[in-house]
């Protein structure tokens, strides 16, 4: 590729963006719980759709001169915005630690912390989507919370992928003329619908054309030539988009930035992705270059801008919450490459600029994810090789020869299979079609597998939480020991499924989503929001934590007690409820005397791979509250950590309350001896219908490991094994140690150091220092 | 029908996943013993035949259930450090499988052509993408028959074969093996006679003849002679013209490689309880130095340097 350049426009709007503080923002809160006490008679979904109607009309904007793609949620960047209705409850708790708490810092200002608890508070008090939960099953949610972590119970979901094309289609005008012919029939919920579907598509026309007379004014006032003909140039194009669909490239990728800034307004929820840019924008893009009015470096410019935007909406969570997602992950998920609709190779010359904007900004959004294939071209993924050596983690690798049939099997047509894109981190989606529901639960199998060996009781509180089926010695056989442990298993699975109904049925209750909606088939057909059922896909994802971990766990126990009997039942009990205080002899055998997932032994990998086919064969018999299917996935964001803390010590040899396998399908970090090729062969025994919902495998490299075009090509090798193995991701961080031990004493310094927790690239610093020491510790490969 | 199931070879480590010496992903297989005693080897404890009893120290907790095991007390724990009288015992196996830290091993293992096989070709996925084996050592030829047999059943397998030689082995050896291979690595580490003696323990008389039977064979163009430059001794602009004039001289398109200097291998030297040749480890090569030493070899006529870039 011809030499492109990060240029001075985008170079300063990073260093402004950069320096921007970040705060909370309750000025859209302020602005909904007007809304709902001035409208407390009309249906949720009209209140919902006038709260966001009139934040699209009321909250404060600002563009930068320089700017070329403009919009925000709030006049500030990078601001956590208070959504009251999700949640209000952990906000008057936790407001005035959020600058001080360990995970993802916020500043506040003195008079928003006085205004919310006096107008917000007390109006939501009982009424939010939390409070709500809490009062109708919180206890229930409670008591299994030490095995099950339910999630999105004070937030609407998001994690979905919008019908972007549509949107490029259509407009806000189109789509609002949709909604008025469908107006005149239907039941009252679909008039309903329908009417909201008007107000929101209203509230953004409004929107996009405060946007122009902002910029209309600003170029009035601003002094260098250069600027004004830029933001005259981007008021135009605001304009024209609220009437009409986009022609050019920059007004395509304006359009779909404003897609996004107003879908975060609606629903303030983490992951609504792009999916499959590089070829919804394409048609736009060949036009422009054909004609002759962009080039290569013009239309990159336009990609790095929107790429900057994607990094000023962050998430706002609660402190239990961001320990669990740490580093405001807010997964803008692009999908590049891959297959076409006939299973041919699909790239083009926006693949190659999105993989040059990365190279460039290297932050941590978007999260920029290459499909591979068997026939995937040479010169994308080396390309993209190339990318993942400058370190920012990313990309990441989706493999569509595992992912599009296991797709298929699970009922998702061949041709949504193979146009699928990624959520959040690693999630898997059809596009503008599926609400996924891909964060429903966390089901903590090793809780399970402890609560097995110790009479239903907590390892670390001694309370009972499970039913009482014996202890380690009462387990004559290794097979009664598994057959007690798939019966805890079931038993807490039912539990799980009543509380997911619960919270779905309060996201419809309080948050149906008219704006998202409009932008996901068949809602506007169906009159149907997307929260009751609308799309065409829904599905529910439990996460299984860790399968690493309990392989590693029930290998030891099979081998050294049941098997080689070197450690005997009383002892490998005592030493588990000891903490192995005194039984340093026995972790010790626990440790290395038996084998570890993670380095092609499939006596290990086996026991892994079938309690993974066991808790996902168990879980496809159940239904969810929309009516589709429930499946698994294999990923844990930064949850590994706070999920070990609920877990005493276990047979694997680690101690209580210390942290699982980082990823999902990785390997415990340290264990995975037998080099990166062992690691593929270990994880490629995992069936694909496993990870329907997403699998992530995180392994570290070294920088040394890049340093050369020879070992670009092994690692493309790598890639391409990678991809016959039919493992359904990959991801790699390229760090060196001492930088990482620089960054923690000097984090000033380092502040752009991006870092892959898990399925996304968060900036290190930002992280707390136990998750930066846990990063520290991970298995690095190379040429040590 | 297996005409190799008696015959057995030492192996002192199987690493997956090597990125050097050879293309793609490999599988380098590093077989024990060596005729040669270079003073800087970097694998010493590839250099002797016998298997040894190998104690990993920092992994030990000193529990002390490897003395009560142990014949001869060949084991002792005294003051809290563990004490081996390497020959007062020689079966381990007892003490070995009483550690619970597994930080008593042997420092290779017995294996046969077809477990060899069956261990490497679990990363035959990895092979299919230009990658292969690399035999490696030690010098693999040493255990002539083994190496053979082994590289004629990867065949047999469709897999890549590669060897990293000294050639300091009988012709009838080397040309054996060159049936089986597909990619030669010939190190030539120092031209004058008398320095090689000095230095590695034997003149090169017959390396010379077997790198000259290898560049004048019909796989002459699989072949890569390399020079692992070694401060003060072969790093010398001098010697690398020497080596570069005979190599063109019987083939004038030969594969030349000059390997910078490699600081890590004095580590290894605490474990097998030898004296490395540096008390202070020199550094390595910048790549202006390096140059400097290529030029020396273009100088002298060789057209094909192998430089990773």
């Amino acid at each position: 590729m011809e030499t492109l350049i990060k240029t001075k426009r985008v170079a300063l709007l990073k260093e402004k963006m950069m320096a921007e503080p970040r705060y909370v923002s309750i000025e859209q809160a302020l602005i909904i719980t007007k809304t709902y006490e001035e409208n407390q008679e009309k249906p949720v979904i009209i209140k919902r759709a006038l709260a966001l109607k009139n934040a699209l009309l009321q909250m404060g904007i600002a563009v930068e001169p320089e700017e070329k793609i403009v919009g925000n949620r709030t006049i500030g960047v990078r601001h956590g915005v208070v959504f009251p209705e999700s949640g209000s409850s952990w906000i008057d708790r936790e407001f005035e630690t959020l600058p001080i708490r360990p995970q993802d810092k916020f500043n506040v200002r003195e008079e928003d912390i006085i205004n919310f608890k006096k107008i917000i508070a007390p109006y939501f008090k009982e009424k939010s989507l939390e409070d709500i939960i809490r009062t109708r099953y919180g206890t229930e949610i409670d008591e299994i919370a030490k095995v099950v972590k339910i999630n999105q119970k004070d937030h609407a979901q998001g994690h979905i992928c919008p019908d972007c094309e549509k949107w490029l289609t259509y407009g806000p005008e189109g789509l609002k003329q949709e909604a008025i012919a469908k107006l005149q029939s239907g039941t009252k919920d679909q008039q309903d619908f329908y009417k909201s579907v008007i107000l929101v598509m209203e509230g953004t026309q409004a929107f996009m054309m405060r946007y122009h007379d902002l910029l209309v004014e600003k170029a009035g006032q601003e002094t260098d030539a250069a600027n004004q003909v830029n933001m005259r140039e981007v008021a135009v194009i605001c304009k024209k988009l609220c009437m009409n669909p986009p022609n050019s490239f920059h007004e395509a990728v304006q359009s779909i930035w404003f897609l996004f800034v107003i879908l975060h307004m609606e629903s303030n929820a983490s992951s609504f992705s792009p999916g499959r840019m590089d070829d919804f924008l394409y048609p736009f893009y060949k036009k422009d270059m054909k004609s002759g009015s962009i080039d290569k470096q013009k239309a990159l410019e336009i990609i790095e801008c929107i790429w900057l935007k994607f990094n000023q909406i962050v998430y706002l969570r609660n402190s239990h919450s961001a320990k669990f997602f740490a580093g405001f992950p807010i997964g803008f998920n692009i999908a590049i490459g891959g297959q076409d609709e006939n299973g041919n190779d699909f790239s083009n010359e926006l693949s190659f600029l999105f993989l040059k904007a990365q190279e460039h900004l290297g932050l941590p959004q978007p999260n920029l994810s290459v499909r591979l294939h068997k026939g995937t071209n040479e010169p994308l993924l080396k390309e993209a090789v190339r990318v993942v050596a400058k370190g920012s983690g990313m990309p990441q690798f989706f493999n569509d020869e595992a992912i599009i049939s296991s797709m298929m099997n699970f009922g998702v047509s061949e041709k949504d299979a193979r146009d699928y894109a990624i959520v959040g981190c690693v999630e898997l989606t059809s596009q503008g079609n599926n609400l996924g529901w891909s964060d429903a639960a966390m089901f903590n199998l090793n809780k399970v597998l402890e609560l097995t060996l110790n009479n239903g009781k907590c390892l670390l509180t001694g309370n009972a939480i499970g039913p009482d089926l014996g202890n380690l010695m009462d387990y004559k056989t290794f097979e009664e020991l598994e057959d007690a442990f798939a019966k805890n298993i079931s038993y807490f699975i039912d539990k799980m499924i009543l509380a997911c109904e619960q919270v779905e049925k309060a996201h419809i209750d309080i948050l149906p989503s008219p704006f998202l909606s409009a932008v996901i088939d068949n809602c506007i057909q169906k009159g149907k929001d997307v929260t009751v059922g609308g799309a065409v896909y829904n599905f529910s994802g439990i996460q299984m934590i860790q399968v690493a971990n309990l392989a590693d766990s029930l290998a030891a126990i099979k081998l050294l007690v049941y098997e080689e009997k070197r450690i005997s039942k009383e002892e490998l009990l005592k030493a588990l409820q000891n903490n192995f205080e005194g039984y340093e002899i026995i972790r010790t055998m626990l440790l290395k005397r038996a084998p570890k997932y993670g380095n092609d032994v499939a006596y290990v990998d086996e026991l892994g791979a079938k309690w993974a086919r066991f808790f996902s064969e168990k879980l496809s018999h159940y239904t969810n509250y929309r009516g589709g299917r429930y499946h698994t996935g294999m990923y844990t964001v930064s949850a590994h950590v706070p999920m070990g803390e609920n877990v005493g010590a276990s047979s694997d040899g680690r101690y209580a309350a210390t942290p699982l396998a980082d990823g999902g399908m990785s390997p415990v970090y340290g264990r995975d001896i037998a080099g990166p090729t062992a690691v593929l062969k270990s994880v490629s025994l995992l069936d694909n219908h496993l990870t329907t919902n997403g699998g992530l495998l995180n392994m570290k490299f070294l920088p040394e490991f890049f340093k050369t075009e020879n070992n670009i090509d092994k690692f493309a090798k790598f890639l391409r094994t990678f991809v016959d193995l039919e493992i359904p991701h990959i991801q790699f961080n390229v760090l060196r140690k001492e930088d990482l031990l620089a960054a923690q004493k000097d984090p000033e310094k380092y502040r752009s150091l991006t870092v892959r927790v898990a399925g996304y690239t968060a900036y290190f610093t930002e992280l707390a220092g136990e998750l930066q020491n846990e990063i520290i510790a991970r298995t690095s490969y190379g040429d040590l | 029908m297996n005409t190799h199931e008696k015959l057995r070879g030492k192996v002192f480590d199987v690493r997956r996943f090597s990125t050097h010496d050879g293309g793609g992903i490999r599988t380098t297989i590093f077989l024990k013993g060596c005729p040669l005693r270079c003073v800087w080897c970097q694998n010493p404890e590839g250099l002797s035949l016998k298997s040894q009893l190998i104690y990993l120290e920092n992994q030990c907790i000193h529990c002390g259930r490897c003395t009560t095991v142990c014949k001869n007390h060949a084991i002792t724990l005294q003051e809290g450090k563990l004490c081996i009288d390497k020959g007062a015992a020689d079966d381990w196996e007892e003490a070995i499988d009483s550690c619970p830290a597994a930080c008593l091993t042997m420092d290779s293992k017995s294996y046969t052509v077809e477990e060899l096989v069956k261990l490497t070709v679990r990363d035959a996925a990895f092979f299919r993408h230009g990658g292969g084996i690399t035999l490696s050592g030690g010098e693999p030829l040493f255990q002539k028959d083994f190496a053979i047999a082994l590289l004629k059943a990867f065949k047999e397998e469709g897999i890549h074969t590669a060897i990293e030689t000294s050639c300091y082995v009988e012709q009838n050896v080397v040309k054996d093996a060159l049936l089986y291979l597909d990619l030669i690595y010939v190190d030539f580490k120092v031209f004058d006679k008398n320095k090689h003696k000095e230095w590695i323990g034997f003149t090169n008389d017959k390396i010379k003849e077997n790198i000259r039977f290898i560049l004048e064979s019909n796989k002459k163009d699989q072949v890569i002679i390399r020079t692992p430059l070694i401060p003060t001794m072969t790093a010398d602009k001098e010697n690398i013209s020497a080596i570069g004039k005979f190599i063109t001289s019987i083939y004038p398109e030969v594969k030349y490689e000059l390997l910078n200097y490699n600081p890590l291998a004095k580590a290894k030297y605490n474990l097998v309880e030898r004296e490395y040749c540096f008390a202070e480890n020199p550094r390595m090569y910048t790549e202006d130095e390096m140059n400097e030493f290529r030029q020396a070899a273009r100088n002298v006529g060789v057209k094909h340097l192998i430089i990773e870039v």
